[in-house]
């Protein structure tokens, strides 16, 4: 847990007044899963978007594999490895599960093809199992929008994975998700993640979920990282348990 | 009415929305993918004409068998609709996709207003047909009635087919289901790492290329000369909003409601003639604000 694969430093942005980030410097490390722990409101999810290139920091950069990527595009952040799972799924509504994955696989392939159909591409087994992998073969044919919201969460962490990033960003992975599943999804995530050997960042409310699959976390306040460290310590800290979980 | 007439006008109204689909189903195209409102298309319409209207004359001019002007059409509306939609996807629209909606009606109506200046400018004010295409296939009988094979039966099968392969296209291949991925949510396409900037460069030009196919399949039927451009262009404009914008299936059904509307009005009441389309529009729209065929927008958080 040496290698740094994403690095931000002094990141700055505020949006009317409310300052979401104030010198924010964070490193992910090749291969760990970070958690980012925080009160609703303070910036961990600006965060992501700085990372995915949906917004601009006023100051500051994020460096991805060595790469500074601070003003590039989505696109082009996507295409260097680095895939997200939003808070609410963003998926094609309208389309199968199967056809999602396998748009995510092609456009990974950069493929472009205005005869042969979609579902004849040659990553269709690769997405079949990667939909077994979170249990969803079943749900391959059915429309995203006929799903709940716990499935669609799924789907959408799947077709990041399609993508084959070596950094996945998550946000809430399993909010809305029920309790008695969110153990059994998780550890599908887990390891999946391991077997593709994906770094990953989430945001998470669910101290248990903390506790329980981020290798560190971070606990972001009004702006700044107060503390980063391994669960056990950072939660044991009692300013944490104050300023972040209210008790 | 009489039956004979019923029928005439039936088949008038069905060869006339073949046409009008054409036009209007690249228009809702590109406005599906790039919401953007295409005045421009208009222009390519009549351009495709008159590049069809001129190189079936110029096939006859030099003696070769007048059955090559099918295959002219065809290419002139290629090679019309590839052409012009390349050049002002790449050196006009794609400056204008991040500004506002008005704005890029405006570009594209400059655009439009050009584009009539240059067919003034080459073909000039004279009008252009080229009816041989007409006068190959014949006619058919419909009730005693000598009708052209040309309209009732080629132009009504090229609809039918642009349709189907429209839809086997959009629901089936790579490249369909990635312009309905864009069309249907830009944002988490580009998320996925899908090339948004191409899928609306192919968009344009397929719309562009119907566009002018549309005008080359008109050019044996009716005159080509300016203002033909602005009239489909308004007709085209009715048949979308009728069907809702970005309808393909919608777009084939509005334009034969208001082919029929228009045929139906020129026996029975020829002064409206004009008006009937738009009248067909305007109740539509009072009922159903959002056209006939698509789904009130869902609003997404």
């Amino acid at each position: 847990m040496s290698v740094t694969l994403l690095e931000a430093s002094s990141l700055h942005i505020s949006f009317g007044g409310v300052t979401a980030a104030d010198g924010i410097d964070l490193e992910v490390f090749s291969g760990e899963r970070l958690a980012i722990i925080g009160p609703n409101g303070a910036g961990k999810t600006t965060f992501l978007n700085i990372c995915t290139g949906y917004l601009t920091p006023s100051a500051g950069s994020v460096r991805f594999g060595g790469r500074d990527i601070t003003a590039m595009a989505p696109r082009a952040i996507t295409r260097m490895g680095i895939a997200r799972a939003f808070q609410s799924p963003q998926l094609f509504h309208e389309q199968c599960v199967i056809d999602n994955l396998l748009l995510a696989a092609a456009a990974r392939e950069r493929a472009w093809n205005p005869f042969r159909p979609l579902r004849e591409r040659p990553e269709h087994d690769e997405m079949l199992a990667l939909l077994e992998l979170f249990g969803l073969a079943d749900h391959a044919a059915s429309m995203v929008n006929e799903l709940p919201e716990g499935t669609r969460k799924l789907v959408d962490i799947a077709v990041a994975l399609a993508l084959q990033p070596q950094l996945l960003l998550m946000d809430e992975p399993t909010s809305g998700v029920s309790s008695l599943e969110k153990f059994r999804i998780m550890d599908l995530l887990v390891k999946a993640l391991a077997e593709q050997g994906v770094t990953s960042v989430f945001v998470e409310h669910d101290m248990e979920m903390v506790e329980r699959y981020a290798d560190r976390v971070a606990v972001w306040n009004s702006g700044r990282i107060q503390s980063v460290g391994a669960p056990d310590q950072v939660l044991a800290d009692p300013s944490v348990m104050r300023d972040v979980i209210g008790v | 009415m009489d039956p004979i007439l019923l029928v005439l006008a039936t088949l008038d109204g069905i060869a006339y929305a073949a046409l009008v689909f054409l036009v209007a189903v690249g228009l809702t195209l590109i406005f599906g993918v790039m919401r953007i409102l295409n005045v421009a298309h208009g222009a390519f319409y009549a351009i495709g004409g008159y590049a069809a209207a001129s190189l079936v004359l110029s096939i006859s001019d030099a003696d070769f068998s007048p059955w090559l002007s099918f295959p002219a059409l065809l290419v002139a509306a290629m090679g019309v609709g590839a052409a012009l939609g390349l050049v002002i996807e790449r050196f006009l629209l794609r400056h204008i996709y991040a500004k506002e909606e008005v704005l890029q009606l405006l570009v594209t109506f400059a655009a439009f207003m050009i584009l009539e200046d240059v067919q003034r400018l080459v073909w000039g004010v004279q009008p252009y047909s080229a009816t041989d295409p007409v006068r190959l296939l014949g006619t058919v009988d419909v009730m005693g009635i000598p009708y052209n094979a040309y309209q009732i039966i080629l132009l009504p099968v090229i609809a039918v087919m642009v349709l189907l392969g429209l839809r086997w296209f959009l629901r089936r291949t790579l490249s369909g289901k990635v312009i309905t991925a864009v069309t249907e949510d830009r944002e988490t396409a580009i998320a996925m790492g899908i090339d948004a900037r191409k899928v609306f460069t192919v968009t344009f030009v397929i719309g562009a290329v119907l566009a002018a196919l549309g005008g080359a399949l008109a050019s044996p039927t009716t005159a080509i000369q300016l203002g033909l451009g602005a009239e489909m262009i308004v007709l085209s404009f009715a048949v979308v909003a009728t069907a809702g914008l970005g309808q393909v299936e919608g777009a084939a059904l509005a334009a034969l409601l208001i082919g029929l509307g228009r045929s139906f009005a020129v026996y029975l009441v020829p002064e409206l003639d004009v008006l009937v389309p738009y009248m067909i529009m305007v109740l539509v729209l009072l009922f159903r604000p959002q056209g006939l065929f698509a789904v009130a927008e869902k609003r997404r958080i």
